[in-house]
């Protein structure tokens, strides 16, 4: 199973040629049956086939295996039959001349596992995110001292060496999957016909799966998660270990302690649904109080707010982030107002987590999203379809989405894990 | 039905200096002796029959640093063009042994008028042993001695399609020893040296194959000249007599034992000259 872009093996990839009457001689058959019979995969990259019978054709053809020595032996196996690795070459390494400003014709990242070429060794890039540069760091004389990472644009550093165009970097498409879970068959379209409790379960188990191989669960909330009541059930997964990082915004954060200490999320009573007396004001009055703290933990350690989310993260420890916006009340003391800053914090505690759950949230889903690897099995719970359709649009193929009110979402998810 | 179009006009080496030297191929063996008078006779006798049977011999002179050239086969392809010389593609040996007899044809097919054209250095091919006419282009057998990237350069400098087909069994190290043109449909097939893949192309290729059972193809069989009507072979197993009498071929048995020590049959002592390709 796939967890976490960080500890995915990443499979050999090598491109080759062969060329010839390969169709009449059954040679193409013939490779193309071998590179499966050998537990490797194929893509025909390009196919030319001869118009006449004097015409040669010719094939290239991309393998993937599970390692190098796999592709190797295979190899010297289709050698016999003409076929040739195609040369691969080098990346093209430039230094950067501005802080903050990329190479022109700089490789610009997907959020697949990738690879770079260097002195003719395939070196894999860390943490791949889209939408980042390159960066080539030498660490010592040999091949294996040197490490490539996804670099975002702003902290590029004068002389940083930057990966220029195509050449040398290959990016592994993402591997079918075999099995045929509830996710794989309902993933032709985001629907809000599909069977909640099936999808609930299997999140369960992603989010188990996870937690047993030592990974992290990320949850991703917005507001909405409070409003719907869902609050509770959120502070039941931290308490219960089953998420260690939290990305939201202010008001996520205002709402849960403003339930936690007025009983209302936007001045609506979370218990009655009702709205109550100048309860529009509430949340200022949280967010003032919050402030007179000085942060969010201080304002725990103080008793003035005494459970929810927030709570259970500062009682546990689980790291937060919250991204500002513009239209922030307040802000909180902890929401983070330069977004570039949020960002690049969020970006240290992607690391590790194989799941991410996005909860009623468009805009900091897609922000997370940003920064995601491929590999991290990514659940979109929203009452609007849309937004897992963005969500994809945005690169981020790997998010399943589950089209339902996030509040009862989250309470079967909790009940669920227990 | 129609006879085939080359194979009147054949190019051979006398056994001069023939012997069982080396081994490069699972028949020979060193220590066994070969009766060079006796081989000198069998080699006229197949020589003889050839002219009996309406063909033209043309001989090449021996070289004593290259025993095997007597299997002339092997030589390289040959290639006759409408309004053009013909062409000659010397074989490049994949074994020591058998590497000087390159140039030596080279150079015999340069004084006869040929134009020569060459093979790339690196990939081996050994000339009309390993590809035979049939159809719009050649059957070349590949792996044991002759490289399948060979038969792309092959097709490019003749313009014919060049088929290849895997070798499976060591013991059929060359594509005659597996494959005889009898006429424009017609064949002598060995399955029991290809792999499946090459049996498919054979069967899409060849409209009336007569298969060859193990039994028949192990006795050099396929190794055979046919002269118009007359197929003249080292060994004639009764049904593939009966068959090809069948036909209408006259068949000739040619005792070409003492060549057979080293691997060789009637098809390996000859070289078509009048192969035309591409037409």
């Amino acid at each position: 199973m796939k967890l976490g872009g960080q500890t995915d093996v990443v499979p050999a990839v090598e491109t080759f040629e062969v060329e010839g009457h390969i169709v009449d001689s059954l040679i193409l058959a013939k490779v193309l049956d071998l590179i499966l019979d050998a537990a490797a995969d194929y893509r025909l990259l390009e196919v030319d086939i001869g118009k006449t019978s004097t015409d040669t054709s010719r094939a290239v053809i991309e393998i993937t295996a599970v390692d190098d020595a796999t592709i190797g032996r295979l190899a010297e196996q289709l050698q016999v039959h003409g076929v040739n690795p195609v040369g691969a070459e080098d990346a093209e390494l430039v230094a950067a001349d501005l802080d903050g400003v990329l190479p022109a014709g700089f490789y610009s990242t997907t959020n697949l596992p990738a690879e770079v070429r260097l002195d003719g060794h395939w070196v894999p890039v860390e943490h791949p995110e889209m939408d980042c540069g390159l960066v080539v760091t030498v660490d010592g004389p040999d091949s294996s001292d040197r490490t490539v990472r996804t670099l975002p644009m702003h902290r590029v550093r004068v002389g940083d060496r930057i990966v220029v165009g195509n050449q040398g970097v290959r990016v592994q498409a993402p591997q079918p999957s075999r099995g045929l879970s509830a996710f794989e068959f309902m993933d032709s379209e985001v629907s809000s016909e599909k069977p909640k409790g099936l999808q609930v379960r299997q999140v369960a188990d992603k989010v188990r799966a996870a937690r047993e191989a030592g990974s992290s669960v990320l949850a991703v909330c917005g507001p909405a998660v409070i409003h719907t009541g869902g609050g509770p059930d959120v502070a039941r997964l931290v308490r219960g270990g089953w998420i260690q990082a939290l990305f939201a915004g202010n008001g996520f954060a205002t709402h849960d302690m403003e339930s936690n200490v007025l009983g209302t999320s936007l001045g609506v009573s979370v218990a009655e649904g009702a709205p109550t007396e100048g309860g529009h004001s509430n949340h200022m009055r949280v967010i003032n109080e919050v402030r007179r703290h000085g942060s969010i933990a201080a304002s725990i350690e103080a008793g003035f707010v005494t459970g929810g989310v927030m709570y259970e993260c500062v009682r546990a420890g689980v790291p937060f982030v919250l991204g500002g916006s513009i239209r922030d009340d307040g802000p909180l003391p902890d929401t983070m107002a330069n977004v570039v800053e949020a960002a690049d914090r969020m970006r240290e505690l992607v690391p590790g987590v194989a799941v991410a759950l996005m909860l009623a949230t468009t805009l900091h889903a897609i922000a997370t999203g940003n920064i995601l690897p491929a590999g991290v099995e990514t659940f979109c719970a929203d009452i609007n379809q849309a937004v897992v359709t963005k969500l994809a649009d945005r690169g981020s193929h790997q998010a399943h989405g589950i089209v339902t009110d996030v509040g009862l979402f989250v309470r079967q998810l909790a009940d669920e894990l227990g | 039905m129609s006879a085939l179009t080359w194979g009147h006009r054949y190019l051979m080496c006398p056994p001069t200096h023939f012997g069982v030297l080396y081994e490069i191929n699972p028949w020979m063996h060193a220590e066994v002796a070969v009766d060079l008078d006796r081989a000198r006779t069998q080699w006229e006798g197949l020589v003889a029959t050839l002219r009996q049977a309406g063909a033209t011999v043309e001989v090449v002179e021996p070289d004593p640093i290259a025993p095997d050239m007597v299997f002339t086969a092997n030589a390289g392809i040959v290639n006759r063009r409408a309004g053009a010389a013909p062409q000659f593609i010397p074989s490049h040996f994949r074994f020591a042994e058998r590497q000087p007899e390159t140039e030596i044809f080279a150079s015999w097919f340069a004084a006869q008028g040929f134009e020569v054209d060459r093979l790339p250095v690196e990939l081996a091919h050994e000339g009309a042993g390993d590809a035979l006419p049939f159809g719009n282009g050649l059957l070349s057998g590949y792996r044991f001695r002759s490289d399948l990237p060979a038969t792309t350069s092959l097709s490019r400098l003749t313009g014919a399609p060049v088929r290849a087909i895997e070798l499976v069994d060591e013991r059929l190290y060359h594509v005659d020893i597996t494959f005889c043109p009898l006429d424009d449909r017609r064949a002598l097939c060995a399955p029991m040296g290809w792999d499946a893949y090459g049996r498919k192309v054979v069967e899409a290729l060849v409209p009336e194959p007569l298969w060859l059972t193990d039994e028949e193809t192990l006795g050099f069989c396929a190794n055979s000249v046919v002269v118009g009507s007359t197929v003249v072979m080292p060994a004639t197993p009764v049904r593939v007599g009966r068959i090809l009498e069948g036909w209408g071929f006259d068949v000739v048995t040619c005792d070409v034992s003492e060549f057979l020590k080293a691997g060789g049959g009637c098809r390996c002592l000859t070289l078509s000259l009048d192969v035309s390709l591409g037409t």
